[in-house]
């Protein structure tokens, strides 16, 4: 192989200008941005779909930024149940889901979605408070290893409202939306590192008090 | 010169093959460095400017595929949703091991090496580590000291750009450190309260990191984006792609072939002398030949292994440059996971600002003045942080002001883990598993390695006294834990072909050179005859400098 190939093949390791140029940085994330896409879910039906949608709304609503729909976090979740999940976690969480329902019907007589907004708030308040009961039941420290983290295999973690509300969160705070609008943080620091700066004076990384 | 003849070749081109083909090639010779993987383009490959929303998952990683493809790989922190093309396919790539005994073999293949992933943590040995074997009667003897080495530390750090805090302690050499990053507010408690209830037996300092916190060398400083292990267009990390290669590239001297699968070294019997390699092309799958005069190994501890055992002949037919009988053995890894975390109170009001992509660090205390009741010691890396968003899933509540109160940074929390130090053993080894085969072919290994009482000693030592740290500050919920890690997690795996003073017990000597084939060296880590608690880059890159030059002074004096 003669040198001029070999240079070619860390072409750019040894050619990169002396100073930050926005557009060397913005080129990663052109090549890897996901284009929007407005399909249909694939593993909610249209009912389940609206349900994730009103509950994900809720956890994280519209206020002065926008909420969970906004940023697109149906779109999210039914992504991780079709090509994320694996084993029973998709029947499992569907299986919760129609249990939301079913507690739905028991008490006001009418599937989630078509509960009023305090009918809704009544229902989730109750699945949260039980959530949180199972937490001081399954006392552990926060777990260390992220692999576990991911994995979702204590009694807390196969919880469908742990679940929802995780997935919410998820979706929604790496979204652009989320982390831009709502966190107010640039997508990329550039800077200095400062250890210790009054939050007012850290409007990147959060200016709420 | 006939084609495909050099004067040198460098097998490997991550940590240790930067350096071989940047010193060989300044230095004039004519140089051929074969990388086993494929070529990364910084403009294209690296990715760490890419945010959450750029990524298919989110974040939460391709976890279908990685179960399939990279089951081993995947419990690497780094191997994330972004960084998961420099690491493996495991299914290309087999090992075996005991049923008991797992081993994590966390690799990459590709211009490069583990230098574009790595932990960039870079701390000196001293010659309480040195000093350690002969002192204890384990392992064999080192046949350098802090003396050889420290010369080739300066020179190292020099070019590669060490940020770090000079301390003045005799078991962690300060080295040339560009400027030290800043500690947070609570890592400042932390440090505080450390000196003050053990003063001159511990301390904290801020991480050694090769990481530029100035420009160097034509390479731009950090911007904090902090994301290190995706690659880094700044350059302002140290890999062989971002600092050596192109330097080795430039003197015109150096060749480097990526592709190239080194299947075993050809040796001569008459001469004593290993000839070539013989190579596979990893994409056409053709077996080529190059010859040259010198060969560096600088595959990693357990590739280079892996080449030497592949190339039996009849004079040595338990592994290349192996009348010793150790090639392979005394593998070592650092035992981690273990250690403490707690909320550190006060500093509402205050928040760290910038993705600073270094930690802590606790250098070793144990066995340093005061006997303890192992050997040894352990060092800690951590840091601290305010609780972000993530919090959420294990806080009641949603709505409107469930959303507001993510916004707040939770509290701070501080964790720090320990890396303790792996004592040789020679029941801990590599051997061939000639009944498997990986994707070209090639006889794969069988990895047998388990930690001893030693390092489990270390591991409950470690946790406790973590504790004791974050209780002198004043840390609030402050919890223990021992993971029971398999060896190869911390990635710091040495040991396979050390050095040492004695042909009958070692396989190289105090230059990285063979004891058996005087034209064959080996610097990466299977050079080591121990393993310290340090991380062991820096060390490696060391040692290899050295041994170029070595190498080139005795081939003028024609000793080669």
């Amino acid at each position: 192989m003669k040198r001029r190939d070999a240079l070619k093949l860390i072409a750019g390791a040894a050619a990169l200008p002396a100073f930050y140029s926005q557009d060397l940085f913005a080129l990663g994330r052109e090549i890897h941005q996901q284009l929007a896409s407005a399909a249909a879910p694939k593993t909610l039906n249209p009912h389940q779909n609206a349900t994730i949608t009103a509950i994900a709304e809720m956890i994280i609503p519209a206020t002065d930024t926008p909420g969970a729909k906004a940023a697109r976090v149906p779109e999210f979740i039914d992504l991780i149940l079709t090509e994320w999940c694996t084993g029973d976690d998709c029947g499992q969480f569907l299986s919760g889901l129609a249990d939301t329902d079913a507690r739905s019907r028991k008490t006001f007589s009418k599937d989630f979605v078509d509960c009023s907004s305090q009918q809704q708030t009544e229902l989730l308040t109750a699945l949260d408070e039980e959530l949180t009961q199972l937490r001081e039941a399954n006392v552990r420290g926060r777990p260390h290893a992220s692999a576990a983290r991911r994995e979702l295999e204590t009694p807390v973690e196969r919880n469908f409202f742990y679940i929802m509300k995780r997935l919410t969160l998820i979706g929604y705070y790496t979204s652009e939306v989320g982390w831009t609008k709502e966190l107010g943080r640039p997508p990329v620091h550039m800077g200095p590192y400062q250890g210790c700066v009054p939050l007012a004076d850290a409007p990147g990384k959060t200016n709420a008090s | 010169m006939p084609a495909n003849t050099y004067d040198a070749i460098v097998i490997g081109s991550g940590m240790t093959g930067g350096w071989a083909a940047k010193e060989l090639g300044q230095k004039g010779l004519n140089t051929l460095v074969l990388e086993a993987g494929r070529s990364i383009d910084p403009a294209k490959d690296y990715c760490e400017h890419v945010p959450t929303w750029g990524v298919k998952f989110h974040g939460l990683r391709d976890r279908r595929k990685e179960l399939k493809t990279q089951p081993i790989q995947r419990t690497c922190y780094a191997c994330d949703e972004w960084a998961a093309k420099f690491f493996v396919n495991d299914l290309e790539n087999p090992y075996t091991t005991p049923a008991d005994k797992p081993f994590s073999f966390i690799r990459g293949r590709h211009v490069g090496g583990r230098s574009i992933m790595w932990g960039r943590q870079t701390y000196r040995w001293s010659d309480l580590d040195f000093e350690a074997n002969a002192r204890e009667g384990i392992g064999v003897d080192w046949p350098i000291r802090y003396a050889d080495v420290a010369p080739w530390y300066d020179y190292v750090e020099e070019f590669a750009g060490i940020s770090g805090q000079a301390e003045n302690l005799p078991q962690l050499p300060d080295g040339r450190f560009l400027p030290p990053m800043a500690m947070n507010c609570a890592e400042v408690v932390v440090k505080d309260a450390i000196a003050k209830t053990w003063p001159g037996e511990r301390l904290m300092t801020i991480g050694r990191c090769a990481i530029l916190t100035r420009p160097h060398n034509g390479r731009m400083a950090c911007h904090y984006c902090g994301e290190c292990h995706r690659g880094c267009i700044s350059r302002a990390y140290f890999s062989s792609l971002n600092a050596t290669l192109p330097v080795a590239l430039a003197t015109g001297k150096v060749t480097l072939r990526p592709y190239s699968i080194v299947h075993g070294l050809n040796y001569d019997g008459q001469t004593g002398r290993v000839t070539g390699v013989r190579v596979i092309d990893a994409q056409t799958r053709q077996a080529l030949e190059y010859r040259a005069k010198v060969i560096f190994l600088c595959a990693s501890t357990l590739e280079s292994a892996r080449i030497l055992l592949n190339s039996s002949t009849s004079q040595f037919p338990n592994g290349l440059a192996n009348s010793s009988g150790e090639l392979g053995h005394n593998l070592m890894d650092h035992a981690m996971g273990s250690g403490a975390s707690g909320m550190i109170p006060g500093y509402e009001d205050k928040i760290d600002v910038g993705e600073r992509p270094n930690g802590i660090y606790v250098p070793r205390f144990r066995n340093v003045k005061a006997k303890s009741p192992f050997l040894r010691g352990y060092g800690y890396q951590g840091g601290a942080g305010r609780s972000d968003w993530e919090r959420g899933e294990n806080l009641a509540g949603f709505g409107a002001e469930f959303k507001r109160s993510l916004k707040k940074p939770g509290p701070w929390h501080f964790d720090m883990g320990s890396f303790c130090e792996c004592l040789p053993d020679h029941n801990n080894y590599v051997e061939l598993d000639r009944s498997h085969t990986d994707a070209w072919g090639v006889p794969i290994l069988k990895i047998n390695c388990a930690y001893g009482p030693n390092e489990k000693a270390l591991l409950q030592d470690a946790a406790i006294a973590a504790a004791e740290m974050l209780a002198a500050a004043g840390a609030r919920d402050i919890q223990t834990f021992v993971e029971d890690n398999a060896p190869g997690l911390a990635i710091h795996e040495m040991g396979t072909a050390r050095m040492g003073r004695d042909p009958k017990t070692s396989i190289l000597n105090a230059y990285n050179q063979a004891h058996d084939i005087k034209n064959l060296f080996v610097t990466d880590g299977a050079c080591m005859a121990s393993s310290s608690c340090v991380n062991p880059s820096i060390t490696y890159m060391a040692l290899t400098a050295r041994a170029c030059h070595y190498a080139v002074e005795q081939m003028k004096r024609g000793e080669i």
